[in-house]
């Protein structure tokens, strides 16, 4: 290693330290690429030349069409949660299934796998969840441990489930890299892989983990019954009920199913499939009667500061990577993963425990514009499937984000979980599903086909 | 308080208030952008009717909220941090951290996005380009003008951060961040 590669190890140290210091991620990543190009350039092993591509790097966000899905997505979850929409969703789920032993927890699952599906962001979605669920869940007579850890696991599960956003992101800095990758190893003839891909890919796996904790639910319910009772909420009526399923429940499902048909069916792109999420969803609030300027207020700017969250650490970044691959730092990581011994099967395992860990303290976001660009390219040279590697990279985080004792989602459901219940509660809830994550990551590691296969069958 | 510091907190409100208006009125483009992506993709599949302008002006639209509406995030707090120990550090830890963030990690990298941006962007001012695509939009320079926006509204954001924390470090009256309560940002 020469004193080039040496520095670009010092600032990935340096920029682990300063961003755990507790600064802006966005801000922290180009702060160090800058800083550490001024010192590379005073020992003369970097050239600031290469920060002449700073301005095309910025244009190409601002001129990425694919990107304007993020936040037509985040709009339509914003405006189905802001109007009520998932809420009502929530509870009418509940109603419906609350008289059966175990009808709560599933309920939650569905609703976790629907609402999930619109925004992909973990923090919100449990949270929302917890606010509205926990409270019934409690007074249904549930026990705590298997309610929070329900809800902890069903409000992950948008990370995996397409349409997620975090799927957008990392399916457009897989696919840059994959042809980049193979066109380097002389492969001029590869199948192109797109953000359609992923989220084909994504559908079986998913549908998997949601199978997995529904059968989980229903042996709870057969085993300990006294766990998770059947409930009956004495105000419901049944033909009162089967209104509000037509009324509540078909409506969301429609717009979800249609925008995720018709990406998968190729009639749109990610982003018209969004803008008509985005717009269905104003349209369901309005016929609803809870659109107003306020709303849509609200709406615009949550959108906004999201949007900005986001492309704030796509431009940090970029400009640190800048700087890194400027000094070879790609190189020296590309080294070290392809002389692993046993080859392309270790270095994965390596990098799947690498990103498991590193969910602890980071974000999906954070994850997939940091971590991926650094590690993916040289995984992308060996025989491994950009699909197969995203959908693992999935399923992987998300169960980081719900292991105790660090997992964002347990921070999450602390914050609105009643004092009475211990945190060790929580993290006890939680293994069972965590468990449960660990099969279906195993299976999916196991048989590539769960995530490849519809990919190939609907695009060939 | 000091003239001194009573003119810099002045500073910093009035650097708050002028970035809340602009990211309050620029995120109305994110329900104009929803709009126009929604009709540009009922008038293909509907219609098979198609302008190249009526597309590149959602994604400008995109663009447009990014460059613009940065400072405004950075003002609510929009932008996340690793907080593990920030979150229940003191006051006077989270004081520092922002105050030399800003100073070694943010201006820094304003300085040289601004050094390597202005050029590119006058660059397109001296030919007043237009966009590559054919049927595209005219006022290519307007578009890429709003790195300009960019980094200098996140520049007086960052005074601002600056004025504050650096008070707070000593007044122990520092919020987490300077702005507005946040709203909640839920779903999404």
């Amino acid at each position: 290693m020469d004193s080039a590669h040496v520095l670009s190890m010092v600032m990935l140290l340096a920029v682990c330290g300063a961003m755990l210091a507790g600064f802006q991620v966005a801000f922290t990543l180009a702060g160090v690429g800058v800083l550490f190009a001024l010192v590379g350039q005073s020992m003369g092993v970097f050239d600031m030349l290469f920060f002449n591509a700073l301005p095309s790097r910025f244009f190409g966000v601002m001129t990425n069409e694919l990107l304007v899905a993020v936040p037509l997505f985040v709009f339509m979850g914003v405006m189905l949660e802001k109007s009520k929409i998932a809420e009502e969703l929530l509870t009418t789920m509940g109603q419906c299934f609350g008289a059966l032993r175990g009808g709560i927890g599933i309920s939650v699952t569905f609703v976790g796998m629907l609402l999930a599906a619109t925004t992909g962001i973990v923090g919100a979605t449990v949270v929302t969840m917890g606010l509205l669920s926990l409270p019934t869940m409690l007074r249904a007579k549930y026990d705590p441990k298997l309610a929070c850890g329900t809800i902890c696991a069903a409000g992950t599960l948008g990370q995996i489930i397409p349409p997620s956003v975090v799927l957008v992101l990392l399916g457009d800095v897989l696919a840059g890299m994959y042809s980049e990758a193979q066109m380097s190893i002389g492969n001029f003839l590869f199948d192109p892989f797109s953000v359609i891909d992923l989220f084909a890919g994504a559908i079986i796996p998913g549908l998997l983990l949601v199978g997995l904790y529904l059968i989980w639910q229903i042996t709870v319910a057969v085993f300990r019954p006294a766990a998770s009772p059947a409930y009956f909420d004495v105000d419901v009526g049944r033909s009162h009920l089967l209104q509000q399923v037509v009324k509540v429940l078909l409506p969301p499902l429609f717009l979800i199913i249609a925008v995720l048909g018709s990406i998968l069916g190729g009639l749109a792109t990610p982003t018209e499939a969004a803008s008509f999420g985005a717009v269905g969803a104003m349209l369901l609030a309005a016929f609803r009667r809870t659109l107003n300027w306020a709303i849509l207020g609200e709406v615009v700017r949550s959108t906004t500061r999201i949007s900005c969250m986001v492309f704030g650490i796509l431009i940090g970044a970029s400009i640190f990577s800048l700087t890194f691959r400027g000094l070879g730092g790609d190189e020296v990581v590309e080294g070290f993963l392809l002389n692993l011994p046993g080859g392309s099967i270790t270095a994965l395992v390596f990098v799947m425990i690498l990103i498991f860990l590193l969910g602890f303290i980071l974000e999906f976001i954070e994850i997939v514009f940091i971590v991926v660009p650094i590690i993916a390219p040289a995984l992308l040279k060996t025989d491994i499937d950009p699909v197969w590697l995203g959908v693992m990279i999935g399923i992987n985080l998300q169960t980081s984000f719900m292991t105790p004792p660090f997992g964002w989602s347990l921070f999450y459901i602390r914050g609105v979980a009643p004092e009475a219940i211990k945190t060790a509660d929580i993290y006890r809830g939680v293994i069972p599903f965590v468990i449960l994550q660990l099969i279906a990551l195993c299976i999916v590691a196991y048989f590539p086909a769960l995530a490849t296969w519809l990919p190939d069958y609907l695009f060939g | 308080m000091s003239a001194l510091s009573t003119f810099l907190t002045r500073l910093a409100d009035n650097i708050d208030v002028i970035n809340r208006k602009i990211g309050h009125a620029i995120a109305w483009l994110a329900l104009t952008m929803a709009i126009i992506t929604f009709t540009v993709a009922t008038l293909r599949y509907g219609f098979s009717v198609g302008w190249v302008w009526l597309q590149e002006t959602y994604v400008w639209m995109h663009g447009t909220i990014i460059m613009v509406a940065m400072a405004y995030t950075l003002l609510v707090g929009g932008h996340v941090r690793v907080d593990i120990f920030y979150r229940s550090a003191s006051v006077r830890y989270r004081a520092a951290v922002d105050f030399f963030g800003t100073l070694f990690f943010l201006l820094p990298s304003l300085y040289v996005i601004a050094k390597y941006t202005i050029p590119y962007v006058l660059l397109s001012w001296e030919r007043f380009e237009v966009s590559q695509e054919v049927g595209g939009l005219p006022g290519l320079f307007l578009f890429k003008s709003t790195m300009i926006a960019f980094f200098s509204l996140l520049t007086l954001q960052a005074v601002a951060i600056l004025i504050r924390s650096g008070q707070g470090f000593f007044t122990l009256n520092y919020a987490r961040e300077a702005g507005e309560t946040f709203e909640g940002d839920g779903g999404g």
